[in-house]
């Protein structure tokens, strides 16, 4: 090796090693690319597994409990609400396209806290606390969730293709927006779907 | 004493009407408080989370505090379905319950992040002085390396003793 390919070789090291020295600056002055941000919502059943849901319910009849969960990857903390709605199958439901939230109004609902890569669960039993069937009408007048009661007044056609009284009971995600300071759909719903089978 | 008699009906009725608008001012009185406490929890806890999203990106650890705004977040949530559901003292009830559990947390917040800030200018701080520093280290290192591997290199060269080769 020449003088000169020995000169070089102290540059191409001196270099690497001051790039290696520079790397804890750097990392204070350079933030490196993070990973997908996202919220994750979920509904298990009563196994904790994605089945044997509640689908046939009866008047009186306890149903679930299901699990309705919530993981947190957005890269900072977040204040969360899951609203849980009821609807008969003509009603509208929330369309995450246009980022809406169901027009019907909510019954229960949990709040919560959750930090980056935390989760969250809780269970959900439910009743259908008083119904009633007249020829291809069935109404409902009062849902029991976690023990809590709410008249809901509602009513569902003979749906003719699917042979049911088909009620939906699904759950919303929202989340505060810290800068607007208020509550934003979060473009996530999760459901549940019931036939009313008979009193 | 018919005259008697109207005067006590007109009484009666006097006092039955008077009953009920009391009770229904009454009824309106403990729902506006109901709504009103509610809706003070709501803006207790925003002012709250506010707080610790500042504290959480100025570096801080707010587990703790997330723990304390997860109680008052699922006391307002039962206070606000009492409201929906006409149970105005639960509301009120919750919603004390909620202030509670945020009393002081604000202060904490606050605390909170001035560490946070000036651990982080510190860190800060150590980083690029320590990068500068291990810069300015390696690139005097090389150029001391390399003049005394030179110089050794020369010597080395003059060591040696010319040979003649035939040709």
């Amino acid at each position: 090796m020449t003088l000169e390919d020995y000169r070089t070789l102290f540059m191409v090291g001196g270099l690497l090693l001051s790039l290696v020295a520079a790397v804890p600056g750097l990392s204070v002055v350079f933030s490196f690319p993070e990973g997908e941000r996202f919220s994750e919502l979920w509904l298990l059943g009563p196994g904790h597994m994605a089945e044997g849901y509640p689908f046939n319910v009866r008047t009186g009849e306890l149903q679930g409990p299901v699990y309705v969960g919530v993981a947190n990857h957005l890269g900072a903390s977040q204040y969360y609400v899951v609203y849980v709605k009821f609807r008969n199958w003509t009603q509208p439901l929330p369309n995450v396209t246009i980022s809406r939230a169901s027009p019907l109004p909510m019954l229960y609902e949990f709040g919560f806290f959750l930090a980056d890569g935390e989760s969250w669960e809780a269970p959900v039993s439910f009743v259908i606390a008083d119904a009633a069937f007249e020829g291809n009408i069935s109404a409902v007048a009062a849902l029991l969730i976690n023990n809590r009661h709410f008249p809901v007044d509602l009513s569902s056609r003979w749906n003719v293709e699917r042979e049911g009284f088909y009620y939906q009971l699904f759950f919303e995600l929202w989340r505060y927006d810290v800068e607007a300071q208020e509550f934003r759909f979060h473009d996530r719903f999760v459901s549940l779907w019931l036939n009313m089978t008979a009193v | 004493m018919s005259g008697l008699r109207s005067v006590a009906a007109l009484f009666v009725l006097f006092v039955l009407v008077s009953s009920v608008s009391a009770l229904g001012a009454m009824a309106s009185a403990v729902e506006s408080e109901a709504v009103s406490a509610v809706e003070g929890a709501e803006e207790a806890v925003a002012e709250a989370f506010g707080a610790v999203v500042e504290a959480e990106r100025a570096g801080g650890n707010v587990s703790e505090l997330l723990d304390r705004l997860d109680f008052a977040a699922a006391y307002l949530a039962t206070a606000k379905m009492c409201l929906r559901t006409g149970e105005f003292d639960g509301a009120v009830g919750n919603a004390s319950l909620c202030m509670g559990a945020l009393e002081g947390l604000v202060d904490d917040a606050a605390a909170l992040r001035a560490n946070a800030v000036t651990a982080s200018s510190a860190r800060f701080g150590m980083a690029i002085g320590g990068s500068v520093v291990g810069v300015v280290a390696v690139v005097c290192g090389s150029v001391v390396g390399w003049r005394w591997f030179k110089q050794r290199h020369y010597a080395r060269a003059l060591a040696m003793k010319p040979e003649v080769a035939d040709e």
